[in-house]
This record gives C-alpha cells, sequence and structure tokens, in this order.
C-alpha cells in the first residue's frame, strides 16, 4: 500500500510500466489521490527493487509511506 | 532548470587560500562570476555588476545567485583542535553536479572502482543500514553503514571493516563521517563541496578534518586524490549524464537507499538544476 500525493494521472500507468519492467504482475486493487493499493507477484528482490522504485516514484508524485505484507486470501 | 531552491543555494567557488586580489573568473549555474580575494579579509564576488552574498567557512569562499534563507550548515566536528583541516584542492569534473554528490553517496562501486583501497571484490556486499531524511534539519542522513576495506583510510594499517554514516546538508554537498583508525570512538570527516559550473560540469572540491598525525599533509592530499581521480572516470561516462528523479532510468535496489533518499528530497525541494526530470 502506498500513502502520499499519488493524484497524478500518469501515477497508475507507471505503476503498471515499472513492475513490467521487472518481470513482476501488478494487480491494482484500489487507488485515490492519497492511496494506492496493490498486489504484486514475482521474484523476491525483484519485489524489494519495486517497492525502491515506487518509493522514489515519478517526479509528480509525492510516495510518503510504503506498506508491505503478504497477500491473503481476501486479495 | 534553475529554480528559487537552486539560486538560494549556497556553493562554494574557491579556496580562501587561493585567492586572488586581480579577481579570477568562474561560473555558477551557467552564468559568469568573478572572485575576489580581499586585502581587508572580506573576499568578493560579482556577477553581472551585482554583489552576491559571502560566506568564508570550512577553507572555502562560498556565495549564492539568490538570496539564502538560511545560513550555510556547519560542521561541528571539525572545531576539534586535534583535527588536521585538509583544503584537498579542486577537481573539474564533465558531470552533473547531482551525479557527484550521489556517485559519493555509493557504497556498492567501491569494490569495482576502489578495488583493494576502500573495497575488495572479495567482499561486495552492502549490508542493511538505515537511511532517513531528517525533517527538523532538513538533511539526508545515512547511519549504521558497514563496509569491508582494505585500505580505509592513509591512517588504516589494513583491512577493517568501516563504520560510515553520509550527510547531505545541502544540495550540492556531502559529507562522510567514517571508522578513524588511530582514534576509535571518533569520526573522521571527509566533505565533498560542489560548485555547478553549468549542469553537466562542474568544480568539486573534496575537503576533510581527520585525526591523522602520522601522514604528512601531502600524503593525505595524494590519498584523496587518487580515491577521486578514480571516480571521475566513471562518473564523466555516465548515462543519463543528469540525475534522473523518475527511477524509471534506472532500476535502484535496497544498497541505493541513500541515493533514492537523496533523489526523494532533491524532488521535494525542487532542487532540479543538474536532474532528468522525466524518464525518455
Amino acid at each position: 500500500m502506498l500513502q502520499g500525493e499519488l493524484q497524478s494521472p500518469s501515477f497508475l500507468p507507471w505503476v503498471a510500466r515499472h513492475s513490467r519492467r521487472l518481470g513482476l504482475t501488478c494487480e491494482i486493487l484500489h487507488a485515490d489521490a492519497r492511496k494506492v493499493v496493490f498486489k504484486v507477484d514475482g521474484q523476491a528482490d525483484l519485489i524489494d527493487a519495486f517497492e525502491v522504485g515506487c518509493l522514489l516514484g515519478p517526479f509528480d508524485v509525492w510516495v510518503e509511506t510504503i506498506t508491505r505484507g503478504p497477500a491473503t486470501s481476501d486479495d | 532548470m534553475t529554480t528559487a531552491a537552486v539560486r538560494n543555494a549556497w556553493y562554494p567557488v574557491g579556496l580562501l587560500s587561493g585567492l586572488s586580489l586581480d579577481g579570477k573568473s568562474s561560473l555558477l549555474l551557467g552564468e559568469e562570476i568573478t572572485v575576489f580575494g580581499s586585502r581587508d579579509g572580506v573576499p568578493e564576488v560579482e556577477s553581472g555588476g551585482r554583489a552576491l552574498p559571502v560566506v568564508q567557512r570550512f577553507g572555502h569562499l562560498w556565495t549564492s545567485l539568490g538570496y539564502p534563507g538560511k545560513d550555510l550548515f556547519t560542521i561541528p566536528e571539525a572545531d576539534h583542535p586535534d583535527r588536521t583541516l585538509v583544503d584537498v584542492g579542486v577537481v573539474r569534473v564533465k558531470c552533473s553536479p547531482l551525479r557527484a554528490v550521489e556517485n559519493f553517496l555509493d557504497i556498492a562501486h567501491f569494490p569495482f572502482v576502489h578495488t583493494d583501497i576502500l573495497g575488495a571484490e572479495s567482499h561486495p556486499e552492502v549490508r542493511d543500514y538505515k537511511v532517513e531524511i531528517r525533517d527538523e534539519v532538513d538533511e539526508v542522513w545515512a547511519t549504521k553503514v558497514e563496509f569491508y576495506q582494505p585500505q580505509a583510510a592513509k591512517s588504516a594499517g589494513g583491512g577493517i571493516t568501516t563504520e560510515y554514516m553520509y550527510r547531505v546538508p545541502a544540495p550540492t554537498c556531502c559529507v562522510l563521517y567514517k571508522t578513524c583508525p588511530p582514534r576509535p570512538g571518533e569520526w573522521d570527516v571527509i566533505a565533498l563541496f560542489v560548485q555547478p559550473l553549468t549542469e553537466d560540469l562542474c568544480d568539486v572540491w573534496p575537503w576533510m578534518a581527520l585525526f591523522d598525525e602520522d601522514s604528512t599533509l601531502t600524503e593525505l592530499i595524494h590519498f584523496q586524490q587518487l580515491i577521486f581521480v578514480q571516480d571521475r572516470s566513471i562518473l564523466e561516462n555516465q548515462i543519463p549524464k543528469r540525475l534522473p528523479l523518475d527511477p524509471a532510468m534506472e532500476t535502484p535496489t535496497r544498497a541505493d537507499l541513500t541515493s533514492v533518499a537523496y533523489r526523494r528530497w532533491l524532488k521535494r525541494q525542487s532542487y532540479t538544476y543538474g536532474a532528468q526530470l522525466v524518464a525518455e
């Protein structure tokens, strides 16, 4: 889950592109101007790299915090 | 791009010991400046007929093209009377000023660029460390950084695990605190002050405050220059030339968290001179 100033319309396409570049599958579960929740599958160290990339994010977005947890059956 | 944050920052423009009464031309953020020494002890910097603000600190003269809202940062450790203060000089590098700072913050390159000095190819791993943007001082700090080094300092007798702290107190300056071989419990201080000549060209002024009673000043300067010359060949060949503030240009990993914090901090204060904002 990402929280911050995430209202840029370019952000979700950026997330999709960045996850594809790392060979991950990414499913957006929730998105609003302050919070985006997604489920990511793939190699563990590449998920780490995805997290680090999201922390910086594109120039017009400010990611304040990232919360990670294992996927649940509700996801 | 020259934003208010860029113009209002302090920048080093010369060694206090090397100023000329006749003036010396230089560039700052692409604008011509002239740096003058002074008989009465207060050097001057002019740009377009305007006298710029000046500060004398850490053996260097600092100025700004704008109107700095805060004083230049301090390095309290440098006031310790037993330390040797070393003005290393200047190295001109064809790279973004932000790239020069970011390279200084990067530990992972030590085994491969500074082989058998600051790192060994047999010990390339970067252990987890702590990185934060300290809001109360508006600085980036990385602490608990540990790395095996065959020759950590001129004063080191052999290989040791060195502990580092990195501090970015201004957009084009960084300060490294590292284990001091002759004085356990104290930190050696090595700083890099970068003068942005243009977005792709900079003068780098390394400076040190060390506990080292054995080495001569010349030996200390040569050691630091050796390290920086090794960095220069890497810096001048980086692609993209400007520091990407969009991670799609490069793929940062956990070892790069200091660099990521630095880029986040630049982004937050809209410091974009020498940066590339969007992936191409």
